[in-house]
């Protein structure tokens, strides 16, 4: 046998091993749906266990309090087994619990109270008189980077400053950038027009590209772009 | 030539794809041009990615497993909804 055609082998059994894996994922996944849409209690807990670190991560990032993301962990489980007839599997389950998890963060967010925030007009881009870019005057309160970050602490930072941006950048940012939703279902989840979610979009990518100027400059910023 | 603020209108579309051919030559072009713009978007695409690498990484604040006392709120919540 050459070494090719062992290579070949090898990434045909890894291929079928991966088909397998996918296929027992995929019938675990029906066995747990059925078993919820006959009201099995442990079918709940499972699904709870199962899904639960991503829903609690994603109410920790769209809610600022810890109360109101365990509030909406309660709420989000609830409408997923409310819900789950109407669940047509168009996509993976986790995907279709993260999608519940994210509206019941924005109902959340819609009914709480609006917090006063900071304008980002400052930090927008600005163009002269014949439409040539200028530098824009930036933030007043910079943050300083003394020391070397690790990848830990970089990535604290940066969501520390994206916490900083007001709500409704900072929702369109998370659908579009983080969540990985197309610009325009990020404007059918937030029920405004498709041009509107482009211009959050814009406005706060812009304004977080000022907030991270320090530490591109302090890091390498060996991130993949 | 497309300027700065009209490129800069096309910015989102341009870096998702979204432009009709054209469009996407002028913005192409654009950035060739103009070393302000060039390193604009240079910066705000470092952005994006560590924003995204933020929340993406091992050290991400997605917990290993959720609280005992928070699963059992969450089996209550639903034992008490009226609607079942």
């Amino acid at each position: 046998m050459t070494l090719a055609s062992s290579i070949e082998d090898e990434t045909d059994l890894s291929d079928e091993s991966r088909v397998r894996q996918t296929e027992s994922r995929n019938d675990a996944e029906s066995s747990l749906i059925e078993r919820l849409r006959e009201g099995d209690d442990r079918a709940y807990e499972s699904l709870i266990r199962a899904h639960g670190p991503m829903v609690l991560s994603v109410a920790g990032r769209y809610l600022r309090s810890e109360a109101d993301a365990a509030d909406c962990f309660q709420e989000t489980f609830l409408a997923i087994f409310q819900n789950i007839e109407s669940f047509e599997r168009r996509s993976s389950l986790r995907q279709w619990v993260r999608g519940v998890a994210i509206k019941q963060c924005l109902m959340r967010i819609r009914r709480g109270q609006r917090l006063r925030e900071s304008s980002i007009d400052h930090m927008l881009p600005v163009f002269d008189e014949r439409g040539k870019r200028v530098e824009a005057a930036g933030p007043a309160d910079t943050m300083a980077i003394g020391e070397a970050l690790d990848e830990r602490q970089r990535r604290e930072l940066v969501r520390e400053q994206i916490n900083r941006l007001p709500q409704d950048y900072r929702l369109v940012l998370f659908l579009r950038d983080i969540d990985g939703y197309t610009t325009r279902e990020a404007a059918t989840i937030l029920g405004i027009n498709i041009n509107a979610a482009k211009t959050r979009l814009h406005r706060a990518r812009s304004a977080l590209k000022v907030l991270l100027e320090p530490i591109m400059e302090q890091t390498d910023c060996n991130v993949d772009l | 030539m497309l300027t700065c603020k009209e490129f800069d209108a096309f910015m989102v579309d341009y870096l998702d794809g979204g432009l009709p051919a054209w469009q996407k030559f002028m913005c192409w072009m654009h950035v060739r041009m103009c070393r302000e713009c060039a390193y604009f978007i240079q910066q705000y695409r470092q952005a994006v990615a560590l924003g995204r690498d933020a929340f993406d990484g091992p050290d991400d604040a997605v917990p290993d497993s959720v609280p005992e006392d928070l699963i059992k709120a969450a089996k209550a919540h639903r034992d008490n909804d009226p609607k079942r």
